[in-house]
């Protein structure tokens, strides 16, 4: 009798961080797009596409890692973890103290883990649409001086899609939305407690 | 007879105009494969034969109504808010039948994997050609199936979390009788209020215990029994841990188990107490109270000449104790020893 089971069951269910994720990441897809834009010369619906492949990895990336380590915690932690999540706070018990730090600490880390990840899901994108970054050329190196100089204005109009590059653009648009969704949820926290 | 004769005959053709599909080359078609072969799995389990028959036949039956529904709602492209629902649907009919003979709690696997097999019958069309041969899908494909895949990873991702909160509250149903308004990832669909935690448990087997030593018993018992409170406290809190080994639950410890006896007229009230040290909406924390009113009254409610007596001196004019204690539990906020802190 699933249908019975499931009904009985249904109760409590996560409609608000679904809510929540979805407007997060429609915000960080939009900005990492722009920025992604300027800093690539991309068209604008690649840098769409490519900033939205990018959230979505990182964000189900982020699901699978905390699903597994939840299931691996201590006790004590695993029930602030639950308090943080049903009461959105954390309850008196030996690991009260010491969370919060720890909480300031893996969101540190959880920005360089996501710059990394959208940075090789941004080199392994290109690679699967046949779009790879060009390799510093090795052009012989020009003998004239008019050639020279031709080269040099070149190089500043014909987009550059070097590795260093990518990495710069990837770490800005990241940065961006890392601060917009912090300034974001500091806003709701903040009025909800008003 | 003549009009009988083309009556049969335009209702032959009617019938066959809505049975039979205009090419065969079509979804009708796989759909009446799939009942045909559902009746011959029926057929085949009707007359006894191998396992396996019947297997192959319900499987086949399976595959093309998954096959044919999807391609139904492709063909009359059916959608839901601008999204083609027919890998969605074919997808469903899959997992159900993959996990429905896993038995109890098939549900959970089968909903976790619905995005994930939708997202392969669309995929598998773009990446395999007819002849089972690997193909290369043009650069936008690919891009429209990552992020297809990206996508349906996220939706099984919620419903992992989903089951997950399920899982905790199972875990610690006291937490489902909580406040939940305060939470940023959960919302408690409206319905019937959840019951009372299970601090009602501990509260009633104390309370059979409290009946139990003080009930009947000579009302120099019961004094006797109110000075050894520290004692008589850690021995119900022993039993209790004991008693509820039986169902054994994470919260269990979660609970502790406290009380205290007021002078209240001529005898006692005595306050129940379980006091919850785990998450709680409340910042204060709560605690359940339940109350038992301990009177001295002349007659033993239930004499038994058999009990040894206490107090030999006074057989005529013995008093006896009667524990009374009511249904109402109250649920308060706070310590019930006020400042104390928390564990």
């Amino acid at each position: 009798m699933p249908i019975t089971d499931l009904l009985s069951d249904l109760g409590v269910m996560p409609l608000r961080a679904i809510a929540f994720q979805s407007v997060l990441l429609l915000v960080a897809i939009v900005l990492e797009a722009i920025v992604l834009r300027q800093r690539l010369k991309l068209g604008y619906q690649p840098s769409m596409q490519y900033a939205a492949t990018l959230n979505l990895l990182a964000t189900s990336l982020g699901w699978l890692g905390f699903l597994s380590l939840e299931a691996l915690l201590p006790l004590a932690v695993r029930r602030q973890v639950i308090s943080y999540v049903l009461f959105n706070r954390l309850y008196p018990n030996p690991w009260m103290e010491s969370l919060p730090i720890l909480a300031v600490g893996l969101a540190i880390a959880a920005f360089f883990i996501t710059y990394w990840v959208k940075l090789g899901g941004l080199l392994g994108l290109l690679w699967l649409l046949d779009r790879q970054p060009p390799e510093t050329e090795t052009a012989p190196l020009p003998t004239t001086r008019m050639a020279r100089y031709e080269m040099a204005r070149r190089r500043q109009l014909v987009p550059q899609r070097t590795e260093s590059s990518l990495a710069l653009a990837v770490l800005q648009a990241n940065a961006l939305s890392f601060t917009v969704i912090l300034l974001l949820l500091l806003l709701h926290n903040a009025v909800r407690a008003s | 007879m003549n009009w009988l004769v083309n009556w049969v005959r335009q209702t032959l053709s009617f019938i066959k105009d809505v049975i039979l599909p205009d090419k065969f080359f079509a979804w009708e078609t796989v759909l009446y494969l799939s009942l045909f072969s559902w009746l011959m799995s029926l057929l085949a389990r009707w007359l006894g034969a191998q396992d396996f028959t019947v297997w192959l036949m319900t499987t086949l039956s399976w595959m093309f109504l998954a096959l044919g529904i999807g391609w139904a709602l492709q063909a009359n492209k059916v959608k839901l808010f601008g999204i083609p629902l027919a890998p969605w649907v074919a997808g469903g009919i899959v997992c159900i039948f993959l996990f429905s003979p896993w038995g109890e709690g098939w549900f959970r696997p089968a909903l976790v994997a619905w995005p994930l097999v939708s997202f392969l019958l669309v995929a598998i069309p773009a990446l395999v050609s007819w002849d089972l041969k690997l193909k290369k899908p043009l650069p936008p494909v690919r891009q429209q199936l990552v992020l297809l895949f990206l996508l349906s990873l996220l939706v099984s991702s919620w419903f992992q979390f989903y089951f997950r909160i399920q899982s905790w509250l199972q875990a610690y149903p006291s937490l489902a009788a909580d406040n939940l308004d305060q939470s940023n990832f959960v919302y408690r669909i409206p319905g019937p209020a959840p019951t009372l935690s299970a601090g009602v448990t501990h509260l009633t087997i104390a309370q059979t215990m409290v009946t139990e030593q003080l009930d009947g018993k000579p009302w120099s018992w019961v004094e006797r029994w109110l000075l050894n409170l520290d004692g008589h406290r850690q021995v119900m809190q022993d039993e209790i841990k004991d008693e509820m080994q039986t169902h054994s639950s994470l919260e269990n410890d979660l609970w502790q188990l406290d009380f205290q006896p007021y002078t209240d007229g001529d005898g006692y009230k005595l306050q129940l107490w379980a006091i919850w040290l785990g998450p709680t909406a409340d910042r204060k924390g709560y605690y359940l109270e339940k109350t038992c009113q301990i009177m001295p009254v002349s007659q033993s409610p239930t004499y038994d000449p058999s009990l040894p007596l206490v107090d030999p001196t006074g057989i005529a004019g013995t008093v006896w104790a009667a524990v009374d204690c009511p249904m109402e539990i109250r649920r308060l906020a706070g310590h019930p020893r006020g400042t104390q802190n928390r564990v």
